[in-house]
């Protein structure tokens, strides 16, 4: 399997003087092509900050990222600006959209940084990753006339309007409630079977528990890994899963 | 509570708090300062009209007076209070040399005012010295007037010598009816035995002065003074009049002071409306909480409130104080040449009065923005953070849509629409700067135009011969005609002579007219109303007749020519400076009225003869004044309109510094607000050179609109307020003489230039905006 992103030995600190804290210290890990890697652990462990450093949208004191065979702390802003709009897809915890947008706007929105001479083309695609996720007819909504679980999907169709290689989540499904929690699960998995890695964290045992690997990351080092083997979607094999991480969990002190 | 809100505030917002405390602080500075010249002047000009005891009616006359004839008439007439007939000695400007002690001698003989001298008057029209007491001159000393002094021809103790007589200038004189620029003659105070000495070296002319018991009766004198055909060869002024010239040019300054302090205020408003509705964009969901535990509008109000009055009582308080700086510098003018003014003590008083209505003007419009606050609904603030209100036309502009505009552009173009109360704040004072750019260069333009003249009276011409104060007048003018027609280098000239006639009035009364005959149509006048006479049936009224007469174009009036009732149609109003403005222009010949002066204007094939033309023809024709009307516009308004030149410039420079400050607070501030949706956009790809560009698309989008209303305002509004201004001048309607190039092409680029310049480096730090600070959960 190829390495999409590989970390070295990565530093991140915040505060000055005495209060300087490094946040990651010393992360070294590999996600490859086509995984589906959730990052969990303890409130101010470093798991966001791990996320950010991975994807180039924070920089490192120390170490390196290589994404995609380019070294993230090398390249230019604007280079970093391109891979991010072609290469990566974000989804965060809250919805993070634009208000003066509507809906459909919101989603079109990076994939017409090019020109919008393919306009057409790009609104027919969101209106069909819109109702692949359940949003066929909010089009023209304004975001302030969705509920969370819809913006949330908004997110996600927005993430994958380039085609990424990668989408990384933070907390994707921490402000939903459960039911929203498992619709954005379930097309994370199938966006996930379509061949795009996956990278999020979470705190959510059922949510990681779906996921293919599951890194432990306490004080700014990654402090244990697990694999919960394959995921065939099954409820049984679901709650088997949940409980093997829970244990596993409870053992790294979660 | 409040005191600890405010300094966290305050702390908070440096940048723009303190523009907005200076701008507040300008307004009241201004306020002030307008109010306390205002007091000072109208005080000044009665302390002097009351001391020098001006005259309430003067004609001035030229020719034979009948000294028995008018005491008579002033012995009979119940409503004179006093009469006098002062002697004025007019002189050649060429005959006055001033000199200073060991230096070279200046003369007179470039001067277009008519310089003459008088002795000091008897009973009332003193003349008066810088105390403010009446002259005693002595043998062998003179007083100049104040304006000799002020443009460094002379100063006391230098010697004038007059046709070979010496006198020692032994002060200036405050003269209260030939002082401003605009009166045409100017007096000399010598002694009485000096006076005689001159006669024999100039021509004399009278001045008829009469003061009134009641000076409402003004009108009713004028016009029982004009039916009883006395002497009248020359214009009738009035007190009132009197009141005006000395009032004009201080008078100009205060409006323009006054001009700017309501921009000035106008944008500190706009600052306090700009930086209260991103407050309250800022603060939305914390509004909706205090609402929603149950605060009052007025307790929420009272927390923003503190603020801004705080800022409004330092500004003006700071205001206050540098008024007191500036006010000696501006009152320097009118203490010269009027004295103090009575009711000077009122003015601080009214300057506090002034910078307090400042104060509450400001707090009352904090007051009436925070009333948004009554609209923000509680669910809504709470739940969203965000202002639910959004405009049709923002909603239906839509990216998915969008064929034509960049997304860059689209983005900054949406974010105008979409908060368009913000930026109508920025487009407000774009619109201001537009009219501020343009409307003092129009003004400017237009009155340094040589065509300005045409508003005022006077045919656009090279050369202008009068001959008057002398017999045969007529064929003085046929001579000069008959010269200039075998002269090459004149390419087209005119004889006007003026008459007068009597005027049948509606009530059957008569009133005397001075009317100018000849073709009207070689050195066109531009018309307030109506054209200029073209048939024998026709008459062109000066403004001040035709409203003193209530005709209008089209109405009739009734002349007595040669003793027969002759109807003619007025077919114009024109404007006029000259002869008390009171003139009428008709092309009809008469030979029976006498011939009360004529004058001759010219164009020269080449301009530049000027000199030469007006020498030759000076000292060819003894008996004729030749003056050259490019001097004449330069010695009566080569003062104002170099200063309103220097003010446009400034005017441009300000508005310019104020679109940078402004562009520059606005932009600083938005990217501060939007923070969030810039690392939003950084972190779904867009580069730092997208988010300026959008920056540049939305500070561009508002300045064209603003450049746009600008120019347009400046055109229609921008003309009639320049309208009043030059309504001083005594030019009753004009049009602006605009300079396409400066107006539509060097302004807006000049404009475009800095608020873009303004753009990109307030907008540098969105470049620094880190996504991981601004996005993180």
């Amino acid at each position: 399997m190829n390495t999409l992103i590989r970390s070295e030995n990565i530093v991140k600190s915040f505060g000055e003087g005495d209060e300087k804290r490094n946040v990651l210290d010393g992360v070294s890990l590999e996600i490859n092509q086509g995984e589906f890697v959730a990052v969990m652990g303890p409130s101010g462990s470093g798991k966001s900050t791990l996320l950010y450093a991975l994807s180039g949208m924070d920089n490192v004191d120390r170490g390196k990222v290589i994404f995609d065979g380019a070294d993230l702390s090398s390249i230019k802003e604007n280079e970093l600006a391109d891979l991010r709009r072609t290469k990566m897809g974000f989804i965060f915890q809250q919805p993070t959209l634009l208000k003066n947008l509507n809906i459909l706007d919101n989603i079109i929105l990076p994939s017409m940084r090019n020109g919008s001479k393919n306009g057409a083309q790009l609104t027919e695609k969101a209106k069909l990753l819109m109702e692949n996720t359940g949003l066929a007819g909010l089009e023209n909504r304004d975001i302030t006339q969705a509920s969370g679980g819809q913006l949330q999907r908004v997110g996600i169709c927005r993430a994958l309007m380039g085609n990424p290689k990668i989408i990384f989540g933070d907390e994707p499904t921490g402000a939903l409630n459960s039911t929203s929690a498992n619709e954005i699960m379930t097309i994370l998995s199938q966006i996930h079977q379509s061949g795009v890695t996956i990278l999020l964290v979470t705190h959510d045992v059922k949510v990681a528990a779906k996921t293919g690997r599951v890194l432990f990351i306490l004080d700014g080092k990654i402090a244990g890994e697990y694999l919960p083997g394959d995921y065939d979607e099954t409820r049984d094999n679901l709650k088997a899963r949940e409980e093997s991480l829970t244990t596993w969990l409870s053992e790294m002190k979660f | 509570m409040y005191s600890r809100l405010l300094r966290n505030d305050i702390l908070k917002s440096k940048a723009i708090t303190l523009t907005t405390m200076l701008f507040v602080a300008a307004a009241a500075m201004l306020v002030a300062l307008a109010a306390i010249l205002v007091v000072n002047l109208a005080g000044a000009i009665d302390t002097l009209m009351t001391q020098a005891k001006t005259p309430h009616f003067m004609q001035m006359h030229a020719g034979e007076l009948d000294r028995a004839r008018l005491a008579a008439f002033a012995e009979q007439n119940e409503m004179v209070a006093d009469f006098q007939a002062v002697e004025f000695l007019n002189m050649d400007g060429a005959q006055f040399l001033f000199a200073a002690p060991g230096s070279a001698g200046r003369s007179l003989a470039d001067s277009v005012q008519d310089n003459g001298f008088s002795v000091q008057s008897e009973k009332f029209d003193f003349l008066l010295d810088l105390d403010g007491n009446v002259i005693t001159v002595l043998d062998g000393e003179i007083y100049i007037p104040i304006a000799y002094m002020q443009d460094g021809t002379a100063t006391v103790g230098d010697t004038l010598t007059v046709a070979g007589k010496s006198f020692t200038i032994a002060g200036v004189l405050r003269d209260s009816q030939m002082q401003p620029l605009l009166s045409s003659s100017k007096r000399f105070l010598v002694s009485q035995n000096d006076f005689a000495a001159l006669q024999q070296f100039g021509s004399m002319e009278y001045l008829i002065e009469f003061r009134l018991h009641d000076l409402e009766n003004l009108g009713a004198f004028e016009a029982a003074y004009t039916a009883a055909g006395l002497e009248s060869n020359g214009p009738t002024l009035t007190y009132a009049l009197f009141r005006m010239f000395n009032g004009l040019s201080d008078g100009l300054m205060i409006a323009v002071i006054l001009l700017i302090s309501a921009l000035v205020i106008a944008i500190a408003f706009l600052c306090i409306r700009f930086t209260l509705l991103a407050k309250i964009e800022d603060d939305y969901r914390e509004i909706g909480v205090m609402k929603a535990i149950g605060l009052r509008v007025a307790d929420i109000k009272k927390i923003y409130l503190t603020k801004y009055v705080a800022i409004a009582a330092l500004g003006s308080l700071l205001g206050y104080g540098l008024s007191f700086v500036f006010r000696d510098v501006l009152l320097a003018n009118i203490r010269l040449y009027m004295g103090e003014s009575e009711n000077a003590s009122l003015a601080p008083l009214l300057g506090v009065a002034s910078v307090a209505l400042v104060f509450l003007a400001i707090s009352a419009y904090v007051n009436s923005v925070l009333g948004q606050f009554r609209k923000i609904s509680p669910a809504e603030a709470v739940r969203f953070g965000v202002s639910q209100e959004k405009s049709g036309g923002a909603r239906r502009f839509r990216l998915s849509m969008n064929k034509l505009l960049g997304v860059n552009v689209f983005l900054g173009v949406k974010d105008v629409l979409a908060r368009k109360s913000l930026y109508a704040t920025m487009l407000a004072v774009l619109v201001l700067a537009a009219f501020i750019i343009i409307v003092p260069q129009n003004l400017h333009n237009t009155i340094a135009s040589k065509s300005f003249i045409t508003y005022m009276g006077v045919g656009d011409s090279d050369m202008r011969i009068d001959i008057q104060q002398t017999d045969h007048i007529s064929e003085k003018a046929a001579e000069i005609a008959t010269a200039m027609e075998y002269d090459p280098s004149i390419s087209r000239f005119v004889v006007l002579t003026t008459q007068t006639f009597s005027v049948k009035l509606d009530d059957g009364s008569e009133e005397r007219l001075k009317v100018e005959l000849g073709d009207h149509s070689v050195f066109p006048l531009a018309y307030a109303t109506g054209r200029a006479p073209t048939a024998e049936n026709e008459i062109a009224l000066s403004v001040l007749n035709a409203s003193e007469l209530g005709k209008t174009v089209g109405d009739s009036i009734t002349l007595l020519i040669n003793e027969r009732e002759i109807t003619l149609t007025v077919c114009g109003t024109y404007s006029d400076v000259t002869n008390g403005g009171k003139t009428a222009k008709a092309v009809f010949s008469d030979g029976s009225a006498d011939t009360m002066w004529s004058v001759i204007t010219a164009e020269l094939t080449d301009p530049s003869l000027v000199d030469e033309k007006i020498s030759e023809y000076a000292g060819k024709f003894a008996y004729a004044k030749v003056s050259d009307i490019d001097e004449f516009i330069q010695q009566t308004y080569g003062g104002t309109i170099k200063a309103i030149g220097k003010a446009a410039y400034a005017a441009v420079g300000v508005a310019l510094a104020l679109t940078v400050l402004i562009t520059l607070l606005f932009m600083r501030m938005l990217v501060a607000k939007d923070r969030y949706a810039i690392a939003v956009m950084k972190a779904f790809g867009f580069t730092n050179s997208d988010i300026q560009a959008q920056y540049i698309a939305r500070s561009g989008f508002v300045l064209s609109l603003g450049i746009l209303l600008g120019t347009l305002l400046a055109n229609i509004l921008g003309e009639a307020l320049a309208g009043a201004v030059i309504a001083s001048f005594g030019a009753a309607s004009f049009k602006f003489i605009v300079n396409p190039a400066f107006a539509y092409l060097l302004s807006p680029l000049l404009m475009a230039g800095v608020v873009l310049a303004a753009t990109v480096f307030g907008t540098l730090d969105a470049g620094q905006i880190k996504i991981s600070e601004n996005i993180k959960e």
